[in-house]
This record gives structure tokens, sequence and C-alpha cells, in this order.
């Protein structure tokens, strides 16, 4: 029985790792061009998430320490199977560059200059562009409800884009105008 | 520098990361070029590779810096070191959120934060699109029309899009398939 129950569990781990191995072997640029095949994996497919909660991981890995990517890995990992259920994401998320830049800088060190892999990569781009539009749109959906958080996106999407605020300084001035929007009148309602 | 040290600029750097990988990169080059260990041209050319290869590019940089000076198990020590803040933090956050986030006080933050969230999102794809689709330098330079975006990038972009909105098949597909596009007609 006991050796069934750890191999069930053992399986459980790695189905963990092996999701969030998979999705940093496809994670080109920044920790955002993750949120497309998160949306597939964790929300459409396994229904482990809502596209509320997935916002919410994204929200709070911007303001707190550490690269987005990993945080949002740690946060699934957490809210899966506890602490250990964290380190296994967090494993899974960073393996796939450890091992590719270990290889590259072993044998391949002009990567980056080689002709077709700049091709390569800017059809990725372009790719992953479409993805985040997408994403955006459905995203958008759910968490533009109102003429409020219209005019909230489209100020951090402003000032972000046009001044280069620092994401930071965007999550804590949104909290406070949410904040500020549902106590203006003193009331709770 | 012995190995602990470095594990210790990188904690740092992890710590120091607050949105996003380019937060990190700056951190990494004020922590290691500026101390000399790696020069600029070589930390330059550290990054493009780093963003060229699959992963997080801050992991992607710690795994490559680490490497650089002390081998597999220096990449593999200076990785722990940047993602260890985020596992305590994150870990921490996740174990008290779900006991906050009913209270009206963090619903009401949280209404505003997914807001501004989506559109902190949205300018991740008006970067990309802007270095993958539009070509303004060249459109700046010549100032005709035809320069102002990569046609074949703008062909692909068109055929993802209808393509993506038919047919829901795995992202992963869609950018191997770019990849390969890319290679040929970009």
């Amino acid at each position: 029985m006991g050796i069934f129950a750890d191999m069930n569990t053992f399986r459980e781990y790695l189905e963990l790792f092996m999701l969030f191995f998979r999705i940093g072997a496809v994670t080109f640029g920044g920790g955002l061009a993750m949120l497309p095949v998160l949306q597939r994996e964790l929300v459409s497919r396994r229904r482990w998430l809502t596209d509320a909660q997935m916002i919410d991981y994204f929200a709070i890995g911007q303001a707190t320490p550490g690269i987005i990517a990993v945080n949002v890995a740690t946060f699934v990992g957490y809210n899966r199977k506890g602490l250990r259920g964290a380190i296994v994401t967090t494993a899974g998320i960073v393996t796939p560059s450890i091992i590719v830049i270990t290889l590259l800088a072993m044998f391949l060190n002009n990567f980056a200059d080689i002709v077709w892999v700049q091709r390569a990569l800017r059809g990725i781009n372009v790719v992953v562009a479409v993805l985040l539009i997408s994403a955006v749109w459905n995203i958008g959906k759910k968490t533009v409800i109102d003429w409020i958080t219209f005019a909230i996106a489209g100020a951090s999407f402003a000032s972000m884009f046009f001044c280069n605020v620092s994401g930071v300084i965007i999550v804590f001035a949104s909290m406070l105008a949410g904040l500020a929007l549902k106590y203006r009148k003193g009331g709770k309602s | 520098m012995s190995l602990l040290a470095l594990f210790g600029i990188f904690f740092y750097v992890g710590t120091f990361t607050i949105g996003g990988g380019l937060v990190a990169i700056s951190l990494m080059q004020q922590e290691i070029v500026s101390r000399g260990l790696i020069s600029p041209e070589r930390f330059f050319n550290m990054v493009a590779i780093s963003e060229s290869t699959p992963g997080p590019i801050g992991v992607n940089m710690a795994t490559y810096i680490g490497y650089e000076m002390y081998g597999v198990w220096g990449g593999i020590i200076t990785t722990i070191g940047t993602v260890l803040p985020s596992l305590i933090v994150i870990v921490l956050i996740a174990k008290y959120f779900s006991r906050f986030q009913e209270r009206e006080g963090v619903k009401a933050a949280f209404y505003g934060l997914r807001a501004a969230t989506t559109g902190m999102i949205a300018v991740a794809g008006a970067n990309v699109i802007q270095v993958a689709v539009l070509t303004l330098p060249s459109f700046q330079k010549s100032g005709s029309w035809t320069d102002i975006c990569s046609w074949p990038a703008l062909v692909l972009f068109a055929l993802t899009f209808a393509v993506y909105q038919k047919l829901q098949w795995h992202p992963v597909l869609f950018i191997a398939a770019g990849a390969v596009f890319g290679v040929f007609f970009m």
C-alpha cells in the first residue's frame, strides 16, 4: 500500500516538474511570453486556476522580488503541493535554462551570431506577439469590466509604454486606486 | 571570488529584481562587470545568447555567468541563488494570500491591480510587435512608408493570427512553426 501511495505522490510531483520544465523550455524573451502557454496548460486544460487567479499571480509576481516567470511557477507549485510543490515547480522552470546555457557555453559561444538562429528568433518573436495579444484580449474581457478598470488598464499601459514607469510603481498605484475608489464615500456599500 | 560570495551576489540580485528580467540584467551588470569579473563585451555577448535561448532571461544569465566563472556547478549555484529569494517570498505570500483574499480591502486593491496588470501585459505585447514586426529605424532613415514594417513578419503575423483564432492548437506548435517560417523567409 505504502509504496503505491508513494508512487502516486512521486508521479504527481513528476507531472508538476515536467509541466514547468516544458514551460521553461518554450519561453523565449521575458517572463510574460509564457502567459499564453500557462493559460493553455493551467486554465483551459487542467482547470487548476481561473483566469482571474492567474492574473493575480502575475500581479504578485511583478510586485515581489525575483524573476516573474519563476515567481508564478513557485506560486502555482505551492498551491498544488505546498512547499515541496513550490520547490519542484521552481526547479522545473529553471532546469531547461541550466541545460541549454551550459551546453551552449561549452560548445557554441557564438550561438547568437548564427544567421539561421537569428532568423528563427525573428519568426518566434512574431508568433509570441500574436499569442500575447490574444492572451491580453482574453484576460481583458475578465479584468476590464467597467469604465474605471478600462481607465486603470489604459493608464497602466500608457505610463509604462510611453514614459517607462516602473512596474512596481504601477502595481502600488493601481492597488491604491482600487482601494480609494471603493471607499471614496466613506461607506463600504 | 569564492563560490559562496558568488552565490551571495546572485541572492542579492534575486532579492532586488522587482519587475522583470531587465532589472536583473542591470543589477548583474553592476555587480559582475563593475567588479571586473567579466568584461563588458563578454557580458553583452552573454545577454544576446540569453535572449536567444529558451527560458527566462534572468535565469539564463545567472546560469551563464556562474558557468563562466566556476563551471557546471557554478551555473547551478548562481541559478539557485537567483531564485531562492523568490521561493522564500512567494511561499510566504502564497501561505497567507488565501486567508486575506476574501477581505474587502484586498478585493478592492486587486480590482485595480488586475486591470493594471492587463495593461502591463499589453506593454509586453506592444514591445514585441515593435521589435518583431515594425522596422521603425529604417522607416525614419528612408521616410518611405514601405519601410515601416518587415513584410515577411507582417505576413506571418496575419497568418498566425487567423489560424490561432480558428484552431485552438497548443501555443508551442505556433512557436515552432514561427521558427521554421523565420529560417526560410525572414
